[in-house]
């Protein structure tokens, strides 16, 4: 089977044993990988009803048809499960070695059922495929378990940890490899911490048999002579994403004070600069790639241990370094290692930690509750003491360990107001009061909030801040656009930056796999996807689906105080008139609920079916559903 | 005095590139800021987020000089 491993591996943790299939031709192009085998997959098999930390969830491994390839760039690998945080559809993706090593072992696919007798890891080397006892791994950090391992098993391993966080279900829980790349949303460490999964150790040495390997190869020598010299490649590898701090500070986007604010006024003593300057030990790169945008730094704060970790990127500084209010870049640096040792996604953990920290300012949460400490904006020290408390799910840790969604509902008193989320999971770093298409982005998005599914931040700024028409369409193409490369399972960057087009991806698709593909078909799987994965959000959470798709509060009312910003904010009538836009642009009903008609066009009327008999499906559309579904925002020329 | 402004992606539609695939002249006058440049050629304030000039990271409040060729970075989310 040309461009795949060409094995799909079924563990079933409860029993040990382990089910080797071919990988179905049919299966593999219908969901392509990765985000796409994941959807049908959960769909498919786990029953509605089932704890997301429970034995009959799915864990799942998944590389994608572009894992392995050269063409820029085959580095991911993708998680999948239902998720704690939003009890729905979870799939989460990391760069790095691990999904190519997969692959080059000749597994497309991993489905992890049940939960081990005793905490375990999955060793793979090549055709060799055990549970071991996890032994005294269990209770490691993520990063010590890597090195751990590497020098157990080998350097040439490839491993994925979880950290205590995973182990104690944390919902914000991550996976990390590669010292530093995470798999970081949706709580998908949690459930394979639920599962007593510890680490992945794999090494492959096969061959990845090619379909057209010359014309593959050309193609990549074409791309890599032509974005070696693109005029944006020097500045990626220079500086990452850290330097877009700034940018976002002044456009009034950078979270501050858990949201409170949008402009950060000692911004300059956190962002890239900042960070080349005082923390850069190197650059780092994922497999195959030759932008190596990835920074490895040393984080120094007289007191404590130095660090080293990948990171801080823009997310982590805007939901750790803005949200917490920090003023150090050697905080936020020292703060990434924490999180990602201890398993926590830095965006989520930061958003939560930022929430606890305005619950503390308003005195919902005293010293009493902390163990004596307090939680003030920008302090390391009450930082790292609450962190271990969630960890550990200790005192009123506990209640912050289900993020803020379920921390807020827990600590009632209106809380729930500040708690930036949307269907349980925390916004990623850019506040939405005058980028209302982001709003929509995070509040439709189907794993909860998160702006890799939709980033919308310049087209608020080319068709207009304080308005909202004309959004809903290209929030709806972005939607289908973004995630595509989290189901080909390859790098987002040479597009959006670099000028390589989604149809050169798609080219690449057909010299590996001998498909003849064009990008509309992969838009119609993502548009499935999108859809499928509604539906199973329904039938698992209840309807209508407008009730899921709502906003916080804060984002909705709260002008925002100061800053280039100041007195912004979206307005419920602005946002719910932006729901109806976006319904009515995707085929579905007012309320939110998927038709028939718009099931079937993408061929899962088994979904129209079964939405029906829960009395959700939507109701038809007079005049029927739009042709295309989305809308491509061509930007002005001067 | 006249300077070269280079980007790609969604700013290579906007800059309408007249040396190569990627790369305009520009002529101004005086010793202008990249702002004030980019204001003139009429694209909107946030679709660059730095600079890049001689290898190094520029704020828009740089002022190139004769002959510079001055990389714009356009926003990205991520990370």
């Amino acid at each position: 089977m040309d461009g795949f491993g060409g094995t799909t591996l079924r563990i079933n943790l409860s029993t040990e044993e382990i089910e080797r299939t071919p990988t179905d031709p049919e299966f593999a192009r219908s969901w392509m990988g990765a985000r796409g085998f994941v959807s049908k997959i959960l769909y498919d098999e786990v029953p509605r009803d089932a704890d997301p930390l429970g034995v009959d969830n799915r864990f799942i491994i998944s590389t994608g048809v572009m894992t392995g390839a050269f063409t820029p760039v085959g580095s991911k690998v993708g998680f999948g499960c239902i998720s704690p945080a939003t009890n729905g559809h979870a799939d989460s993706s990391m760069g790095g070695h691990l999904g190519p090593e997969l692959k080059y072992a000749g597994y497309d696919l991993i489905i992890c059922e049940g939960i081990a007798a005793h905490p375990s890891y999955l060793y793979i080397d090549d055709d060799t495929v055990e549970l071991r006892p996890a032994g005294d791994y269990w209770g490691m950090g993520s990063l010590e378990l890597e090195e751990r391992m590497k020098n157990d098993l080998g350097e040439d391993f490839q491993i994925a940890t979880i950290g205590p966080s995973g182990e104690n279900g944390i919902v914000f829980s991550c996976i990390t490899h590669d010292f530093g790349r995470q798999a970081g949303r949706c709580g998908v460490g949690a459930v394979m911490g639920s599962k007593r999964l510890k680490a992945i150790a794999v090494r492959g040495t096969k061959s990845l048999p090619v379909h057209d390997l010359k014309s593959h190869w050309k193609l990549t020598y074409d791309i890599i002579q032509r974005t070696k010299t693109h005029p944006n490649m020097a500045p990626w590898q220079k500086y990452g994403t850290a330097f877009f701090v700034g940018w976002s500070n002044e456009r009034g986007c950078f979270p501050t004070k858990n949201f409170q604010e949008t402009y950060h006024k000692d911004w300059e003593k956190i962002d890239g600069e900042r960070l080349v300057e005082d923390c850069l030990v190197s650059d780092k790169a994922c497999f195959g790639c030759w932008m190596n945008c990835g920074k490895y730094t040393r984080a120094r704060i007289p007191g404590k241990p130095d660090t080293y970790q990948e990171g801080p990127e823009y997310e982590t500084i805007a939901l750790v370094g803005g949200s917490c209010a920090f003023t150090d870049i050697n905080h936020v640096a020292y703060a990434n290692h924490l999180l990602d040792n201890i398993g926590m996604d830095t965006m989520s953990g930061g958003s939560t930690v930022a929430f606890a920290m305005e619950c503390y300012q308003r005195g919902f949460i005293t010293k009493d509750d902390l163990e004596g400490h307090e939680l003030r904006w920008g302090n390391i020290d009450d930082f790292e003491h609450f962190v271990r408390m969630i960890a550990a799910r200790r005192g009123i840790g506990d209640v912050f360990a289900r993020g803020t969604k379920g921390a807020a509902e827990a600590i009632g008193q209106g809380t729930i107001k500040f708690a930036s989320q949307a269907k349980g999971m925390e916004f990623s770093g850019y506040d939405t009061r005058w980028y209302p298409a982001q709003l929509l982005s995070y509040c439709t998005c189907d794993i909860g909030a998160h702006h890799s599914k939709s980033w919308t931040i310049t087209t608020d700024i080319e068709l207009g801040r304080d308005t909202i028409e004309g959004k809903a369409a290209v929030v709806i193409y972005l939607q289908h656009i973004r995630p595509l490369f989290d189901t080909w399972s390859c790098c987002r960057l040479f597009w959006g930056e670099l000028d390589v087009t989604p149809e050169e991806h798609v080219e690449t698709i057909n010299y590996m796999t001998g498909w003849d593909i064009t990008l509309d078909d992969c838009m119609q799987v993502s548009e499935r996807v999108w859809n499928l994965n509604r539906a199973h959000f329904m039938e698992r959470n209840g309807g209508p689906g407008r009730s899921h798709d709502g906003a916080p509060a804060r984002h909705l009312e709260e002008p925002i105080p100061d800053g280039p910003a100041k007195g912004k904010v979206v307005g419920r009538e602005n946002f719910e008139a932006m729901l109806d836009d976006y319904y009515a642009n995707r085929g579905w009903d007012k309320d939110g609920n998927p038709t028939r008609e718009i099931l079937e066009e993408l061929g899962i009327g088994y979904a129209a079916d079964n939405l029906e008999k829960i009395g959700l499906l939507g109701k038809p559309i007079p005049g029927g559903i739009p042709k295309v579904r989305g809308k491509k925002l061509k930007p002005k020329a001067m | 005095m006249v300077i070269y402004l280079r980007s790609g992606g969604k700013l290579r539609e906007r800059l309408k590139p007249d040396v190569d695939q990627y790369t305009r002249r520009v002529e101004v006058e005086g010793t202008p800021s990249l702002n004030e440049i980019l204001a003139d050629l009429g694209i909107p304030d946030g679709l660059v987020a730095f600079a890049f000039a001689e290898g190094t990271f520029r704020r828009l409040d740089y002022r190139p000089s004769e002959g510079e060729i001055v990389t714009l970075q356009p926003p990205v989310s991520g990370g």
